[in-house]
């Protein structure tokens, strides 16, 4: 009997296991692999050959994906058992993780320079953390789902204390783990709640494999005024939500992002955040789309207020980081209008999503890259006085500066309006007219901390010594190039849109 | 008999894990929790789960349970035992439980769940599934293992790489390093 199973379960499951599907993850996580032998092996040049290694196998990978978009599998599309479903979105968002994995090595290699810590496993966590984020965008069961997510989130508890001779980042970390584990048993909570409701055998369309997403939307859409079956939603996306940072669940977010380093600040708001919202378009599109009476009241209502509260808070910041983390919970508020549309059946949606996820991370990174340069070695204490006179200190750095924080906050020709306007373009299809007015105050209101922000950078204040010398700063050609290739692509993307502009 | 059993290790659950919030001994406190979750184990076998009781017993009241006294031990409880909780927080607390007794009221006594008749009529759990779940429904510990190297390979090989980061992460956040270790900076800046 037990070689009879084993047959069937061969055949049935094993089966569907295409490992060559999943080859950007592995080779993320071999390179990761890789990483830790070469700081075992290289003596004297391991502070420069890790670093080299992890960037140039990301590069490798990230122009793999690039040219051979996906690998091809023979079968009937069933992989894993259904615990992966590969997705045109999922193809993008690979792209996008690797790329923003990359950038963060690259801010990661500025920061370690000036401090004493450990430097090896910085790249190595980056990687592991970006392949567990690539099998998050693609999973389609909810055991994926969470054993993927949990790998995210360990990954960053250790990222966000990384700075450990710093009380402020042991600080931030000790929050994250606290709120990040709170809010993980409420996505559990949520997922065992349907996984017990989907099973229930005196249910119409009761399922046996009730954590697969396509068993569950046909359940979810013969039930969808079940009681157990609403308040399981409600709280896995509210799991969701506190990764995206929006508003009841982002109390967490000033003091990690000022507490982290400012790589891994990067990372949480730029990668993390885009995790979060691939996981929320495969919910709302695929298990959560029956639930629609649901589901749109409830993330409509999260999208106004999340962003009124964060452009309202960012305004009193004098800390750059703080600022860019509460700008950060309005961007995720912009961000839910486009998922609130996909929910309406607004199928271009993911699109505007994803290409203003796009612009994010080039606006962002420009921005990141010239803070780790300004940051000195107290990286907690960046503060916008620190921009004073930006301009003539260094004049390059003060023109990436503008251009980032202009795409963020959306001013044309910038790539950052062109993503804005997607998202209000799917928005207004949708009719969702109030939640339009709110987002169109909320960048009204983003232009005045933003630009505080330029002016410091440019102008002096009265109160400034005209006499006093100023500093040049020195930076490398290498980071010139990659902060002017960031600004570039946010100034092109702002006119020539590609595949992503045809759809609209 | 089943009956009886069922109320006798309910009732120990329950009460215990009250005795775990309101003892002022942090101690204590964890010893309660232990009685709770063998209580709890208890509950699992009543239920046929025989292999979840098991690992109930040798991970949460075996393994974490040490874990807790070790950090209650090394943590100082003297001065945290002192804390009162604000007002404020204990009203919120009071509205929160309020709220949930509410909402679990409406579950179970508002229609919300299953009656006894409508259980007894409720078919058998369905095997095979007409074929496409050759997993039989099983709780002995063979049937886990070959859904985690079968159903499951993935999740249980990335759960593999979340130990590694877990692992390193408590390496990177302990390790002890010098000024004059390898690790130190090497621009200008900082000296």
């Amino acid at each position: 009997m037990n070689q009879q199973l084993l047959t069937s379960l061969s055949e049935q499951y094993a089966s569907t296991n295409h490992w060559a599907v999943l080859w950007p993850e592995i080779a993320l996580a071999l390179l990761a692999v890789l990483v830790l032998l070469v700081d075992l092996f290289t003596g004297k040049v391991k502070a420069l050959a890790v670093p080299l290694v992890a960037i140039v196998g990301q590069i490798a990978v990230l122009f793999a994906l690039l040219f051979k978009a996906s690998c091809e599998f023979e079968g009937s599309g069933v992989l894993f058992s259904g615990m992966i479903l590969p997705s045109n979105l999922s193809e993008v968002m690979r792209i996008f993780f690797v790329l923003a994995s990359i950038l963060v090595s690259w801010l990661g290699m500025v920061y370690l320079k000036k401090q004493y810590l450990p430097r090896m496993e910085f790249y190595c966590l980056t990687l592991l953390v970006t392949a567990a984020m690539m099998l998050l965008a693609q999973s389609a069961n909810f055991v994926m789902l969470f054993v993927a997510l949990e790998t995210v989130t360990i990954g960053f508890y250790v990222l966000v204390s990384y700075g450990r001779n710093s009380a402020f980042s042991l600080e931030g970390g000790l929050k994250y783990l606290v709120l990040g584990g709170t809010s993980t048993a409420i996505l559990l909570f949520g997922i065992v709640l349907l996984y017990g409701i989907g099973g229930n055998p005196n249910l119409p369309a009761h399922t046996t494999d009730s954590l697969n997403f396509a068993a569950l939307e046909g359940f979810l859409a013969a039930n969808a005024d079940n009681f157990i079956a609403k308040i399981g939603v409600v709280l896995v996306i509210c799991g969701i939500c506190f990764k995206i940072g929006a508003v009841p669940f982002q109390i967490w977010i000033p003091d990690v992002y000022q507490g982290a380093p400012t790589p891994v600040t990067a990372f949480l708001a730029v990668s993390s955040k885009a995790a979060g919202f691939i996981v929320l378009i495969n919910l709302v599109m695929g298990p959560f789309a029956p639930m629609k009476e649901l589901t749109v009241p409830l993330l409509s209502a999260i999208a106004v207020v999340t962003i009124l509260f964060g452009n309202l808070t960012a305004i009193g910041q004098r800390n750059v980081k703080r600022v860019i983390g509460l700008s950060g919970v309005a961007h995720a508020g912009y961000l839910l209008l486009g998922v609130v549309a996909l929910c309406k059946g607004i199928e271009l949606g993911a699109w505007a999503i994803i290409f203003y996820l796009f612009t994010y991370l080039f606006g962002s990174f420009a921005v990141f890259g010239v803070m780790a340069q300004v940051a000195g070695v107290d990286d907690e204490n960046q503060d916008v006085d620190h921009y004073i006179d930006l301009a003539r200190r260094q004049p390059f750095l003060a023109g990436v500066l503008a251009i980032g924080l202009g795409s963020l906050a959306g001013i044309p020709p910038l790539a950052g309006f062109i993503g804005k306007v997607f998202l209000f373009i799917v928005a207004f299809q949708a009719e969702l007219y109030t939640l339009l007015g709110a987002a169109i105050t909320g960048v009204v209101i983003s232009i005045y901390y933003y630009f505080g922000w330029i002016r410091e950078a440019y102008y002096k204040p009265q109160s400034w010594p005209t006499d006093k010398p100023v500093q040049p700063m020195q930076v490398c050609v290498g980071h010139k190039v990659a902060l002017a290739a960031l600004a570039i692509v946010t100034v092109l993307l702002g006119f020539y849109q590609g595949a992503f502009g045809s759809g609209f | 008999m089943q009956d009886f059993f069922f109320y006798l290790f309910s009732a120990l659950t329950v009460l215990s894990a009250l005795l775990v919030v309101v003892n002022p001994n942090a101690v204590n406190g964890a010893m309660y929790m232990i009685l709770s979750f063998i209580g709890m184990a208890v509950l699992f076998l009543l239920l046929d789960a025989f292999f979840l009781a098991v690992l109930q017993v040798l991970v949460y009241a075996g393994a974490v349970m040490v874990l807790f006294l070790f950090i209650i031990m090394l943590l100082d409880v003297e001065r945290a035992s002192k804390v009162r909780p604000k007002a404020l927080s204990t009203a919120a607390a009071l509205v929160g439980f309020g709220l949930l007794v509410v909402g679990l009221g409406y579950l179970f006594l508002g229609g919300g769940s299953v009656t006894p008749a409508e259980l007894s009529a409720a078919p058998e759990i369905p095997m095979q599934d007409g074929g496409t779940n050759p997993m039989e429904f099983a709780t002995a510990s063979r049937s886990f293992g070959y859904g985690l190297f079968t159903k499951y390979m993935l999740p249980f090989q990335v759960t593999g790489f979340l130990l590694l980061i877990a692992m390193m992460g408590v390496i990177v956040l302990s390790k002890r390093l010098g000024p004059s270790g390898q690790e130190e900076p090497t621009t200008e800046a900082v000296k």
